[in-house]
């Protein structure tokens, strides 16, 4: 039965409809081919393919079969590496069945492990080395430590361009019977920032409330999410009204699910959009990278990031 | 003169009130001594008498006792030099003794290699040996549990705790009214020395209604401690002020965190929250590294770096508020938990992570509202009608 979900409906299944990352699906599918993949490292950003291109290899490899010799991890998600490591020593324990002499497990988000669990994880790749193989994405090939790389063939995915998606979107719109304006295109490619997955979602989210997509439509959901809540918070601060700065922070932390982090990486993108002199934009992004620092170093990031639009404040002043 | 604890303190069995049955456990105990077990884990909260019981058996029964705290048991050493000897010796002026080990819950850490050694000795003396203990079921006594009768003494009841300060009134020839006298047992939650101390001083005192004022309002101190740093001007008394509050530490974080913007603005504000800032990151340094030292830094710019961020003192009435952060927490980890376990199931089908699913709730929650895609999930009533109402 094939899912009602359009990102699970539309995803591509076979390495001809990939979109976009030409190069490298044509190295992967060479690779898969020739029935013997290595580990391979995919990294890129969100929404460009990477686990979809591993489910294709997958399939490609195990047929009908591909369930039992496949196992789904997210990094960011398990508790704990070792957590990760029993579960993989679990499906690696048994043979795989079939003609292939291996197994593949798919990490993804494997950057959000620390150095330390990467070592950790290093162990287990070689200790199960006879019987499968890995394929870890990540957003930053430079968060995966060496000795990892140096075990993978790495492929890099590019942002997918506007035609790319656009492409996407027609044929689901086409399959769907929507209608669906070129200004609409545009809005979804740029609320999604390239991200062909969270634009597949918007698309979906805006036909369930019409199939006429329009553009003030899709510009209407898109205003039900984050980045402009930080706006807010910023606005707030830097007209000297900390208290609705720091109640309307702690709303979007809560209600969104926001991590510390993803609020840091907006502000510091916002910073440059605020109507203040250079020599404070400078002096703000640096109160924001001490902050992120502190974050990341294990700080409390309320009390950090409140310190931080306090300092909006006095920006707010002109100081 | 003596205090009133010392003076006070009971010497027979009959001035123990409220506890027979403990008396009669240990009675037994002593009278059949040597048994299977060899030593007594005496527990109860302070001040209810644990130490006063053994000295009252010792007297009553003629004993001797030899007294050892926890920090004697530091090493093995130590303890074979003093504790060994007394163990095996015989008492040179009496007939009998009891060895106690008072206190034994105090061993700190670094001190801990004293059990398994105090353990041995347990197992060789020729004389019963009782160890008194806050807490009998910390986990580091678990092995001196196994080896000893545990006995827990109770918090002495309201009308034991008054007809016995009664009584020490009368013989002091004193006279307090009875709502400070009411006060007092109220404050001391069953603590007898705590109660005599307070009775001791409050006696002395010419208006001691004032003084009980301040013990009855310790939760309200929290607001004057606040008042004094976010008001007064900077003063190194300041440095003591978190002290008196019953509060932990990282508490009085939360509830200066609230309050700061309810007082201060401008630049104040921006000072206080940057030393804020620095507070949570020695604590996040106390904490990665176990380095100590570090709390005076937490304490100094906590207290007195919050308090010099303003220029003057603050006159007038500002509202301090409960920290809500950890209630509003709660409530939306609440609110939540529903979304988790509908993320946790599409997060699965779509082979995308869980946090990525709950960060771009607003996009996917209107997807989900369709019923065939919430059947293919799988997705049980409750989760529908969350769905519903989002």
């Amino acid at each position: 039965m094939a899912s009602e979900i359009w990102t699970e409906k539309y995803r591509p299944k076979k390495f001809i409809e990939m979109a976009g990352q030409e190069d490298v699906v044509k190295r992967v599918e060479a690779l898969t081919k020739s029935l013997n993949i290595p580990h391979l490292l995919l990294a890129g950003p969100a929404g460009t393919g990477k686990s979809t291109l591993a489910l294709i290899v997958v399939k490609e490899l195990f047929g009908d079969t591909w369930r039992d010799n496949y196992l789904e991890l997210n990094a960011s998600d398990e508790r704990g590496i070792q957590i990760v490591r029993d579960k993989v020593k679990n499906f690696a324990r048994t043979k795989s069945l079939g003609n292939i002499p291996f197994k593949i497990i798919f990490l993804d988000e494997a950057d959000a492990l620390t150095p330390e669990a990467q070592q950790a994880l290093r162990r287990t790749m070689e200790n199960y080395s006879s019987t499968c193989r890995f394929i870890m994405s990540c957003n930053y090939s430079s968060k995966i430590i060496d000795p990892i790389q140096s075990r993978c063939a790495i492929f890099r995915f590019k942002l997918l361009e506007k035609k790319d998606i656009e492409k996407v979107l027609r044929r689901i719109a086409d399959s769907e019977s929507l209608i669906l304006n070129p200004e609409a295109i545009d809005t979804l490619y740029e609320g999604s920032e390239g991200d062909c997955r969270r634009s597949v979602n918007l698309l979906q989210s805006t036909a369930a409330v019409s199939p006429s997509i329009t553009n003030e439509l899709v510009s209407t959901i898109l205003s039900e999410a984050k980045p402009k809540d930080i706006k807010v918070v910023l606005e707030y601060a830097l007209s000297g009204d900390f208290k609705n700065s720091r109640e309307k922070l702690l709303d979007v932390m809560l209600k969104q699910s926001v991590s510390g982090q993803d609020v840091i990486k907006a502000i510091q993108k916002e910073i440059w959009n605020l109507p203040i002199e250079p020599e404070i934009k400078v002096k703000l992004t640096e109160k924001t990278g001490e902050a992120e620092f502190r974050i990341v170093e294990g700080s409390d990031p309320f009390i950090q990031l409140q310190s931080l639009i306090a300092s909006f404040v006095l920006a707010g002043m002109g100081k | 003169m003596k205090p009133w604890t010392e003076k006070y303190r009971p010497k027979k069995f009959e001035e123990i009130k409220g506890n027979e049955e403990i008396v009669k456990k240990i009675n037994d105990f002593l009278e059949n001594f040597p048994n299977k077990k060899k030593a007594i884990l005496l527990g109860g909260p302070p001040g209810v008498g644990k130490t006063t019981i053994v000295h009252v058996f010792a007297n009553e029964l003629d004993k001797e006792i030899f007294e050892l705290n926890a920090s004697d048991l530091r090493n093995k050493d130590k303890l074979n030099e003093i504790l060994k000897p007394a163990l095996q010796q015989k008492s040179l002026l009496k007939d009998d003794k009891i060895i106690l080990i008072d206190e034994v819950d105090g061993i700190s850490g670094s001190d801990r290699g004293g059990i398994p050694e105090l353990i041995r000795l347990i197992k060789e003396t020729n004389y019963p040996l009782i160890a008194t203990a806050n807490d009998t079921w910390n986990k580091k006594l678990s092995p001196l549990r196994k080896e000893s009768l545990v006995v827990e003494l109770k918090n002495s009841k309201e009308k034991d705790t008054r007809d016995l300060l009664i009584n020490i009134l009368k013989e002091e020839n004193k006279f307090l009214k009875m709502e400070i006298l009411n006060q007092i047992i109220e404050n001391a939650k069953g603590d007898l020395r705590a109660a005599i101390n307070d009775l001791q001083i409050l006696s002395h005192l010419e208006k001691p209604e004032e003084s009980i004022v301040d013990e009855r309002n310790k939760e309200e101190s929290i607001f004057n401690v606040l008042k004094e740093v976010f008001q007064e001007k900077a003063d190194n008394k300041m440095l003591g002020l978190f002290d008196k509050v019953g509060m932990p530490f990282d508490e009085i974080i939360l509830w200066i965190e609230e309050n700061i913007p309810n007082v201060y603005s401008g630049e104040e504000l921006v000072k206080a929250y940057q030393r804020l800032a620095k507070v949570d990151l020695f604590k996040g340094r106390i904490y990665k590294q176990q380095y100590w030292r570090f709390m005076v830094y937490e304490n100094i710019f906590l207290s007195y770096g919050i308090s010099a961020s303003k220029q003057e003192a603050k006159s007038g009435f500002f509202r301090y508020q409960k920290p809500e952060r950890i209630l509003k927490i709660w409530l939306n980890n609440q609110k939540t938990a529903k979304r988790k376990t509908i993320a946790e199931k599409y997060a699965k089908m779509v082979h995308v992570g869980i946090k990525r699913v709950m960060y771009e709730w607003p996009e996917i929650k209107n997807i989900l509202k369709n019923p065939l895609i919430q059947k293919e999930l799988k997705l049980d009533e409750d989760e529908i009608s969350y769905l519903k109402r989002s």
